[in-house]
């Protein structure tokens, strides 16, 4: 079952010369930890921001085509009805902590939607221990590390319980383990509750082996679409400005060398060295 | 950053951060009808001297000196402006009345600045907040305060980054006179500014995202709860009321003067 559906989605910004996204038909299962990559400016954001109906809503401007997420018109749906379903988590996590506290900013979305306070309590350190930030919670934004920034971004997303959860490269202020980190949490919430990720990221080095759908974008269109070992051993996505997982390369060179390994493309690291053990063997 | 430092607040706990900050406000207004109400030093004293109690629980004695001395040169302002009409409109000369009720008037202005300050070192922002929500105070005006507060340290960063940025270009922010000064600004200032209306449409971006505006009946995950501690305070608010209006009415107030013994 599909739970992002989109029909040759165009739009432009209010006063823009040309269309930030045009002819993007994509489709997103339910479950799937799906990537989406490409050159800055190819319309990654812009097409995150379609998914919860911010574009057009909070945008204006002009968009054509069918989007459905989880069945709901996301263009005409309103956003705070869209947000019990889709949660997004932004690039930079100073500028989406709104509250005092970390507890608070957790329970932010809840609060809008006027939940009792028992159930409130409940979900928020739920969220708060799925996150691994349930120490923190009377700590406030300011205090906090960028990566333990994120991490209550995400937990607070996570409390209004959606259905699926976007990330717009959470990790481009973060330095490489508060990355990594990062990354471990919403495999996990992938892995052992189903919800749907959808992740933007430029470091495929750290993320390609969790995804099992990449979408890859660029001036606007969809240009790769499909199962992630697939698409990024396809040698025409090195034209496009995409960091193929250097584990993937090497592979490549090895066999292009006449190393003759067997085995799937390798996404990461871990998976090469299985790989060439073999080989050594 | 030392100027920004004064406005980041810290955790601190202690009975006296923990009371309802409803409490403490109607507390802070009790102080303020008192000290209108009596004239004279001796009240005042009392006044200035039952207020002593909660600074030291609250263990905030260092900010509440800072407080004071910051209040230090109006103080000085408001006696000698007191002394100075009364010596020139009674004919250039003072009696011991003169300088007393100057000095009255002063510690009154004392007692004031006080008694906000016991509420603002002893009142997290947060417990503001919320204190303004339950107050039915349109919940837009509580996020305003409280999303301030929480962009305080931030803009304050930031503006820091951009004073290093724009000297490292050669500005010279301390040349100049006065209004030279101000104008040094201006490059600081723009993109201060830009910045801070871009950073302001990602919050309303993300708060969009997360259900603003949802329903009507917003709900909170904190409950202000009146506690023994605050019952404590209400009672010391009302036998202060209740002691200050018998004292108004029934009771000559002594003068320091009267209990020297001069005229």
């Amino acid at each position: 079952m599909a739970v992002i559906e989109t029909k040759n989605l165009t739009y432009t910004y209010p006063g823009a010369a040309k269309p930030s996204i045009s002819d993007v038909s994509i489709k997103v299962e339910k479950g799937e930890f799906v990537l989406i990559t490409g050159p800055s400016g190819c319309g990654k954001t812009t097409l995150c921001r379609t998914f919860n109906g911010l574009i057009p809503q909070f945008y204006q401007g002009e968009l054509s085509g069918e989007i459905e997420v989880t069945g709901l018109d996301a263009a005409t749906h309103p956003t705070y009805e869209m947000a019990k379903s889709v949660g997004l988590v932004f690039q930079n996590p100073e500028n989406q902590l709104f509250a005092l506290s970390v507890e608070k900013d957790v329970a932010f979305g809840l609060e809008n939607l006027g939940f009792d306070r028992q159930e409130m309590r409940k979900r928020v350190d739920w969220a708060l221990n799925r996150t691994g930030i349930y120490d923190l919670r009377e700590r406030s934004p300011h205090e906090m590390s960028g990566g333990q920034q994120q991490r209550v971004a995400i937990a607070a997303v996570l409390a209004m319980q959606p259905e699926i959860i976007v990330l717009d490269e959470p990790t481009s202020f973060l330095d490489p383990l508060s990355a990594e980190k990062i990354f471990e949490v919403i495999h996990d919430l992938n892995q052992k509750l189903g919800l749907t990720v959808v992740l933007v990221e430029h470091r495929l080095d750290l993320t390609a082996k969790y995804a099992n759908h990449i979408i890859i974008m660029d001036q606007g269109k969809v240009r790769f679409d499909g199962e992630t070992r697939k698409v990024l051993s396809n040698e025409e996505t090195r034209l496009i400005g995409v960091g193929i997982p250097k584990s993937t390369l090497l592979y490549e060179m090895l066999n292009r060398e006449g190393a003759d390994l067997n085995g799937d493309t390798p996404l990461s690291s871990e998976e090469l060295a299985k790989i060439l053990l073999e080989a050594m063997r | 950053m030392s100027i920004f430092d004064g406005l980041k607040f810290r955790k601190v706990y202690s009975p006296i951060h923990n009371l309802d900050p409803r409490m403490k406000f109607i507390y802070v207004i009790a102080v303020f009808v008192a000290a209108i109400l009596f004239g004279s030093i001796i009240p005042l004293l009392a006044l200035f001297a039952i207020q002593i109690p909660f600074v030291l629980m609250a263990r905030v004695q260092k900010q509440w000196v800072r407080s004071l001395r910051g209040a230090l040169f109006l103080a000085t302002f408001i006696f000698i402006v007191n002394i100075a009409s009364n010596f020139f409109t009674q004919g250039f000369v003072l009696t011991a009345a003169n300088w007393e009720d100057a000095a009255a008037m002063t510690l009154r202005f004392v007692v004031l600045v006080e008694s906000f300050s016991v509420f603002f070192l002893t009142t997290s922002p947060d417990h503001l907040g919320l204190a303004l929500e339950q107050s039915h105070v349109p919940y837009e005006f509580s996020f305003a305060f409280t999303t301030a507060v929480r962009f305080v340290p931030v803009l304050a960063e930031e503006a820091q980054t951009i004073m290093d940025a724009q000297k490292a270009r050669g500005l010279e922010l301390e040349k100049g006179n006065f209004m030279k000064r101000i104008r040094n600004y201006i490059p600081v200032l723009i993109p201060l500014i830009v910045s801070a209306i871009r950073r302001s449409l990602e919050l309303a971006e993300a708060m969009e995202s997360r259900a603003w505006g949802a329903t009507k009946k917003r709900t909170n995950l904190y409950a202000l709860k009146l506690h023994r501690g605050d019952y404590a305070l209400l009672a010391i608010i009302i036998a202060l009321l209740v002691l200050t209006v018998y004292a108004f009415f029934y009771v000559p107030i002594p003068t320091v003067r009267g209990l020297l013994g001069f005229p």
